[in-house]
C-alpha cells in the first residue's frame, strides 16, 4: 500500500490524480482487488484484515481528497496566470463627451437663482426698440446708446443687446411681486479678442412694493451667489451707472488668479468686475405702468464667469465647436 | 478721462493724500480707476543751463555745450537740434541710472570728453512731447540749477485714468474731479475768479452780439490781443499725459484749458467777424440753422455751438486780435438734436454731448489768466454773454425715502454734508423735507433716487450692511423653468452619450445657406448691419454651424467627431425656435489595441443608436430632404411616437468632400417636439414571454416600412414587439434577399402553447403573402 500514498503523493495533476484513483479505489483497483484476497484469508484473520484495508482506504481517500485541492488550486494559478495581462496597456480617456463650458456655468448660475425661488424667463432673441432700449430709460438719442452697438433689421426690429427686455415683458405681463432671472443669448456688434458679436447674459429682477426692496438686500443676494460660484473671494461694490437703475453699481471679486496680490489678468488691480446691479430706477417702472414698487436688478456676463472660473483665455474659441477645448471638460 | 496728481492739486489740496489713497477714493465714490501711472524720474538728473554750446569740430550733428549744473560746470556733447546757449535744461550727471538701464559715464565721443546728457522727455520716462531735448520754462514752477527734477510735482507726476460713466459729464474736466473729491476729502475747492480791469480798453469797442431767437445754448466772449504765444512746457506736457495734441499753439492751449475746466472754448480771428477788411467792429450773430442747431455766424458760419468748429474761422496764425468764446448747450438738447439729424461733429462733441461746464466765465477766466502769463498779450475789458432760460431743478426727498431705499438709516447731518459738498443747494430744507435744488453741471441728476445715488457714493456701498429680502413665497416654476430645464436633461444625455457641447452665433453666411437649399430670412426683415459677410443672415439650421466645426476639428487632427447643439434657429418670417442637432464624423471609436488601431467608420446603425440613447426611441421612415446636405440615399425622417421630430441622415459625399470630412452623419430636430414628461409604467406580464424567428424572402428593394406596415396591421394581440435581426443576399436568391425578423409573444393571461404561437404567426405570413406577395424561404 505505501507506494499508493506515496504515488498520490507524487501526483503533479488532476489527470494523474484521478488515474490512481481508478488504481486504488476502482472495481478493479487495488483495494478491491485486496478485499477479494481477504476473503480467501482464514476467518479469523479476516476482521483484522478489513480492518486494516478499512484503516487505509480512509486514509487513501483523505491524502487523496487533500491532494486533489492542492493540485486543482495549482491548476487554477496556472490558468489565471495564462490569462495575465498587462493592465498598463489599458489606462484610458473617458468617451463620454462635455457639456460646454458656458452653457455649464449658465447652469450652475440658475440652479443657484431657481434654488432661492427666482423664475426662469427667456424671452426671446429678436426685440423691439421699445422693450429694449425706450422702456429701460434709453431713449433715442441717450449717450448710452452707443455703448451698445446693435443689430439692426431692415423692419426696425433688432437683436437685443442684453436680456433686460425679457424683464420689460415680463412686467408688462404680470403683477408684482416679481423674482426672476432672465437668462440668454445677447448681441452686440463687436468682434475681436475680448468680444464676440453674440453672448449670453444673465439678468434678475425683484420687484415688490415701495419701501420693500432695498440696496442692502440686493448686495445680500450678490454677495451670497458669488460666494456660492466662486468660493471664499472678497467682494466689492462700486457705485456706477446704468440707465436703468438708479442707484447703480459695479460688483468686483478679488482676484481668483492672484488672490488680490494683482496680476496680468485683473491689470494689477487684485480685483475682478463680474456684475452690473442697482435699484431699478423710476422711469424704467413708469415705462411698464408699475405704481408704488421699488426693486432691484442686476446683471451678468456668463462668458466671463466661465473664463474666470475655468480659467479660458480665448473667448472666440467658445464658438468654434472646439474639441481641443471641449474634451478639457469631460 | 485722465488726471494727474499736480493738475488736480491745482483745485483741490491733495496735501496728504497718497496717489494710492486717491485712486481707492475714485473706485469707492463711482469713478472707476482704469490706470495709475507713476512718472518715477531716476536721481542724479538735475536741473541746468546750457552756458555755451559750440559745434563739434569732427562731427556734424554733435555740439560741445558748456552745462552750469549748481554745483559746477560740467561739458557735455549733446546731438539735439534744438540745444542752444541759454536754455534751461534736463541734465543726467554722472552716475544717474536712466529708466532705460543706461549708466551715465564720462565718455569722449569723436575725442572731445562729455560728463553726462541732456535729456528729452522721453529719455528720462516723461511722455514724449517732441524731438529733441527738453526746454524748461516757468511753467513747471520754480527750480534752481542743480536740483534734482525729480523733486519737480509737475514733472515727476502720477497719473490716473478714469473710465467714467455716461451720465458723468460733469467729471469730463479736471476741475470736475476735483469737484467730486472734494466731496469725498470734505475739503474746499479752490475757485479761479478772474479779475477784470477796468482800465483796459472795453470789448464794446471791438464786437457786438446779436441773437436771431432764443436759442438752448449760452455763450461768452472775451478779447484779446495775442502777442508772443509761446506753448509753455506744462501744455506740451500734460497734452502727452492726455494723448491729445493739437496743431497750432493756440488749439493746444485752448484744449488744455478746456481739459482743466471743463467749459468749451473757441477761439476766432476778430477780423472773420467784420464786414471788410480793416472795420474795427465785428458782429457776431447767432442763429438757428435748418437742421435746427445753434450756430455762430460771421462771414460764414463759424461754428456749430457743442458741435464743431470749422476750419476758416480758426486762427491762422497765433496773433492779432482774437474773440475767445466760451459756450454750453445742455446735453441732453444737442444729444437729441445729433439723433434726430446727425452732422459732422468736432472733437469737442464727446464734451457737450455728456454735458460740458455751464458756468462760462470761470473756464474763460482761467483761459485768459493762463495766455496772459504766457505771453506778451493784452486782454480788452469786460465781456459780452447770452445766457438761455435755465428752469432750475429741485428734488424734494424725505429721510424715510432715503432710507429705504439704501435699506439702512443714514444720519441726517452726513447727509447734508454731502449734498453740500456735492454742490447741491439744501438751505430750503424743512425739517420733514430735503429740498434739494440741484446745480446746473449736475445733468444726471432728476429724480429722488439720484440724489440716493449720490448719498450711497459718498457714505461707500461697504458701509451698507447686507440684509435678505423677505418675499411673499410662491411657486415661481413656470413653463420657461421647465423648457430650461429640460434643455439641461437633454444636454446631460447627449453628452453623457460621447457628443461636445457645441455653441454657435445665431448667425450663419447666406450665400452658403441659399446653395444649400435652405430657405433663409426675406429680404425685407434681413439684418442690416451684419458684421461680417459670413455672419449676414439668422441661421435656419444649426447643421451648416456644425459642419464648419466638424471641418475644423479634423483639420486639428481629430479622427472622430462628435458634436450636438441645442439653440436657436429662425424661419423666413423670423420667427424663433429651438433644434438640438447631432453630428458623428469619423471613427466609431478610438483608435486602441482592441481595434488594433483601425476602428471602424460610423455607419448609419451606430449613429442611429447613438442618437436614440439620448432622446429616445425613435422610428425612422425613407424622406427627401428640403436641403442638399444628405445623402439621398441614406435619408430618413425621424419620428416619435408617431409625430414627425426632424430628420437622420448621412452627409452628401460631395459635402463631406467639401468641408474636408470623412464619412459624417447628422440628426437635427425640432426640439419643442421631443417630448419631456414623467414615464408611466405599462403594466408587465408576469408569463413567459417566446420568441419565433422567421426569414422572409422579399425582392430587395422592398422597403421594410413595407413590411412592417403589413405586420402591425395583421398581428393579434400577442405580439409585443418585432425586429430585424438579419439580412442576406446571395446569388442564388438573385434579385431578392431573405430578411430574418424576430418575433417576441407574451399573453397577459397565461404562457403561450405552441399552437397558438403557429397560430399567431400563419396570421401574419397570410397578410404578407397575400399583400405583399412574399413568405418564408
Ligand atoms: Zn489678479
Amino acid at each position: 500500500m505505501k507506494e499508493w500514498y506515496d504515488a498520490i503523493q507524487e501526483a503533479q495533476s488532476v489527470e494523474r490524480l484521478e488515474e490512481i484513483r481508478i488504481s486504488v479505489f476502482g472495481k478493479k483497483g487495488v483495494l478491491a482487488a485486496e478485499f477479494v484476497k481477504m476473503k480467501k484469508a482464514p476467518n479469523e484473520e479476516k476482521a483484522t484484515i478489513a480492518k486494516e484495508l478499512n484503516t487505509h482506504k480512509a486514509n487513501l481517500m483523505s491524502e487523496f481528497t487533500a491532494r486533489k485541492i492542492v493540485l486543482q488550486t495549482q491548476e487554477l494559478q496556472k490558468a489565471m496566470q495564462a490569462e495575465a495581462i498587462d493592465v498598463s496597456l489599458f489606462s484610458t480617456n473617458s468617451q463620454a463627451g462635455a457639456l460646454h463650458p458656458v452653457m455649464e456655468t449658465m447652469d450652475r448660475i440658475v440652479e443657484y437663482f431657481s434654488s432661492m425661488n427666482f423664475a426662469v424667463k427667456t424671452g426671446q432673441i429678436v426685440e423691439d426698440d421699445f422693450n429694449n432700449f425706450e422702456a429701460l430709460n434709453l431713449p433715442k438719442y441717450h449717450p448710452a446708446r452707443d455703448m451698445q452697438d446693435t443689430f439692426y433689421f431692415k423692419d426696425e426690429m433688432l437683436l437685443r443687446t442684453h436680456t433686460s427686455p425679457v424683464q420689460i415683458r415680463t412686467m408688462m405681463n404680470t403683477k408684482p411681486p416679481i423674482r426672476m432671472i432672465a437668462p440668454g443669448a445677447v448681441f452686440r456688434r463687436d468682434y475681436d479678442l475680448t468680444h464676440t458679436p453674440m453672448f449670453h447674459q444673465i439678468e434678475g429682477l425683484v420687484v415688490d412694493d415701495a419701501g420693500k426692496v432695498s440696496f442692502a438686500n440686493l448686495k445680500f443676494i450678490l454677495e451670497d451667489f458669488l460666494k456660492y460660484m466662486f468660493g471664499d473671494v472678497e467682494v466689492r461694490f462700486r457705485p456706477s451707472f446704468f440707465p436703468f437703475t438708479e442707484p447703480s453699481a459695479e460688483v468686483d471679486i478679488s482676484c481668483v488668479f492672484c488672490q488680490g496680490e494683482g496680476c496680468r489678468v485683473c491689470s494689477k488691480t487684485g480685483w475682478l468686475e463680474v456684475l452690473g446691479c442697482g435699484i431699478v430706477d423710476p422711469n424704467v417702472f413708469e415705462a411698464v405702468r408699475y405704481k408704488d414698487v421699488s426693486g432691484y436688478a442686476f446683471g451678468l456676463g456668463v462668458e466671463r464667469f466661465a473664463m474666470l472660473i475655468h480659467h479660458i483665455g480665448d473667448l472666440r474659441s467658445l464658438f468654434e465647436g472646439d474639441i481641443k477645448l471641449l474634451e478639457q471638460f469631460q | 478721462m485722465i488726471v494727474t496728481k499736480s493738475w488736480l492739486n491745482e483745485w483741490i489740496d491733495l496735501e496728504g493724500h497718497s496717489t494710492e489713497e486717491i485712486a481707492k477714493t475714485f473706485n469707492a465714490i463711482g469713478l472707476e480707476v482704469d490706470r495709475v501711472h507713476t512718472y518715477s524720474i531716476p536721481e542724479k538728473i538735475v536741473f541746468g543751463k546750457v552756458l555755451e554750446c559750440v559745434k563739434h569740430p569732427d562731427a556734424d550733428k554733435l555740439n560741445i555745450c558748456q552745462v552750469d549744473i549748481g554745483t559746477s560746470t560740467r561739458q557735455i556733447v549733446c546731438g539735439a537740434s534744438n540745444v542752444r546757449a541759454g536754455l534751461d535744461v534736463v541734465v543726467a550727471t554722472i552716475g544717474a541710472v536712466m529708466p532705460n538701464g543706461m549708466q551715465i559715464k564720462p565718455v569722449k565721443l569723436r575725442g572731445v570728453e562729455s560728463e553726462g546728457m541732456i535729456c528729452s522727455a522721453s529719455e528720462i520716462g516723461l511722455e514724449d512731447i517732441s524731438q529733441g531735448i527738453v526746454e524748461l520754462d516757468s511753467s513747471i514752477g520754480a527750480f534752481h540749477l542743480g536740483q534734482e527734477v525729480r523733486e519737480n510735482p509737475i514733472l515727476n507726476d502720477d497719473l490716473i485714468e478714469l473710465e467714467l460713466t455716461a451720465n458723468r459729464g460733469d467729471c469730463l474736466s479736471v476741475r470736475g474731479v476735483a469737484r467730486d473729491l472734494s466731496a469725498a476729502f470734505n475739503k474746499p475747492i479752490k475757485e479761479y475768479n478772474y479779475e477784470d480791469n477796468d482800465e483796459k480798453r472795453g470789448i464794446g469797442r471791438i464786437l457786438s452780439l446779436h441773437s436771431e431767437k432764443d436759442l438752448d445754448v449760452s455763450v461768452c466772449y472775451k478779447a484779446l490781443d495775442l502777442k508772443d504765444l509761446k506753448l509753455p512746457l506744462i501744455v506740451k506736457l500734460r497734452l502727452a499725459q492726455i494723448n491729445e495734441n493739437r496743431e497750432t499753439d493756440i488749439e493746444s492751449i485752448l484744449l488744455y484749458t478746456t481739459h482743466a475746466s471743463g467749459v468749451i472754448l473757441r477761439a476766432y480771428s476778430h477780423q472773420y467777424f467784420c464786414e471788410k477788411e480793416d472795420d474795427v467792429m465785428a458782429t457776431v450773430t447767432l442763429s438757428e440753422n435748418e437742421d435746427g442747431y445753434a450756430c455762430v455766424r460771421g462771414k460764414s458760419t463759424a461754428s456749430t455751438i457743442g458741435v464743431i468748429q470749422y476750419d476758416d474761422s480758426k486762427l491762422q496764425e497765433s496773433r492779432g486780435v482774437v474773440l475767445l468764446e466760451a459756450s454750453y448747450v445742455p446735453p441732453d438738447i444737442i444729444s437729441k438734436k445729433m439723433a434726430d439729424h446727425k452732422i459732422e461733429a468736432g472733437p469737442m462733441f464727446y464734451k457737450t454731448s455728456r454735458g460740458s461746464e455751464p458756468e462760462l466765465s470761470g473756464g474763460l477766466g482761467y483761459c485768459i489768466e493762463f495766455i496772459a502769463a504766457h505771453s506778451a498779450s493784452t486782454t480788452f475789458g469786460g465781456n459780452i454773454k447770452l445766457s438761455y432760460n435755465v428752469k432750475e431743478k429741485i428734488v424734494i426727498i424725505n429721510q424715510q425715502e432715503i432710507d429705504e431705499i439704501i435699506g439702512a438709516s443714514i444720519d441726517k447731518g452726513i447727509i447734508s454734508n454731502i449734498l453740500k459738498n456735492l454742490g447741491f443747494d439744501i438751505s430750503k430744507s424743512s425739517s420733514e423735507n430735503f429740498i434739494v435744488q440741484v446745480p446746473q453741471f449736475r445733468h444726471d441728476i432728476e429724480h429722488k433716487q439720484d440724489i440716493i445715488e449720490e448719498i450711497v457714493r459718498m457714505v461707500g456701498i461697504d458701509n451698507i450692511p447686507s440684509k435678505p429680502l423677505v418675499l411673499k413665497e410662491d411657486n415661481r416654476l413656470e413653463d420657461d423653468y421647465f423648457t430650461y430645464k429640460k434643455r439641461s436633461v437633454y444636454r446631460h444625455r447627449a453628452a453623457q452619450s460621447g457628443f461636445f457641447e457645441s455653441v454657435h452665433f445665431v448667425f450663419d453666411e447666406k450665400k452658403t445657406l441659399n446653395t444649400y437649399g435652405f430657405e433663409t430670412t426675406k429680404e425685407e426683415l434681413e439684418l442690416l448691419n451684419p458684421i461680417v459677410q459670413t455672419l449676414d443672415t439668422l441661421r435656419p439650421t444649426l447643421l451648416t454651424g456644425m459642419l464648419k466645426a466638424a471641418s475644423n476639428n479634423v483639420k486639428n487632427g481629430y479622427k472622430s467627431v462628435k458634436l450636438f447643439e441645442i439653440g436657436s434657429v429662425f424661419t423666413p418670417l423670423r420667427e424663433e425656435s429651438s433644434n438640438m442637432a447631432f453630428l458623428f464624423s469619423g471613427a466609431i471609436e478610438p483608435e486602441s489595441l482592441a481595434n488594433s488601431g483601425k476602428p471602424q467608420e460610423v455607419d448609419f446603425a451606430a449613429f442611429v443608436q447613438k442618437v436614440s440613447d439620448v432622446i429616445g426611441r425613435i422610428e425612422l421612415r425613407e424622406y427627401t430632404t428640403q436641403h442638399t446636405l444628405s445623402h439621398p440615399y441614406q435619408t430618413a425622417q425621424v419620428f416619435m411616437n408617431n409625430q414627425a421630430v426632424g430628420e437622420l441622415f448621412r452627409v452628401h459625399p460631395e459635402v463631406e468632400k467639401a468641408y474636408d470630412l470623412p464619412t459624417t452623419f447628422m440628426c437635427e430636430l425640432d426640439f419643442s417636439k421631443i417630448e419631456y414628461r414623467l414615464k408611466t409604467a405599462q403594466k408587465s406580464s408576469k408569463y413567459q414571454a417566446s420568441f419565433r424567428d422567421l426569414s422572409l424572402i422579399m425582392p430587395q428593394d422592398m422597403s421594410y416600412q413595407s413590411v412592417k406596415d403589413v405586420i402591425q396591421k395583421s398581428a393579434t394581440a400577442e405580439l409585443i414587439r418585432f425586429y430585424p435581426v438579419d439580412k442576406y443576399s446571395d446569388e442564388s436568391l438573385g434579385e431578392h434577399m431573405s430578411l430574418s425578423l424576430r418575433f417576441v409573444l407574451q399573453s397577459e393571461e397565461k404562457t403561450l402553447e405552441e399552437e397558438e404561437i403557429t397560430k399567431s404567426m400563419d396570421t401574419i405570413l397570410d397578410a404578407l403573402k397575400s399583400e405583399l406577395g412574399i413568405g418564408l424561404r
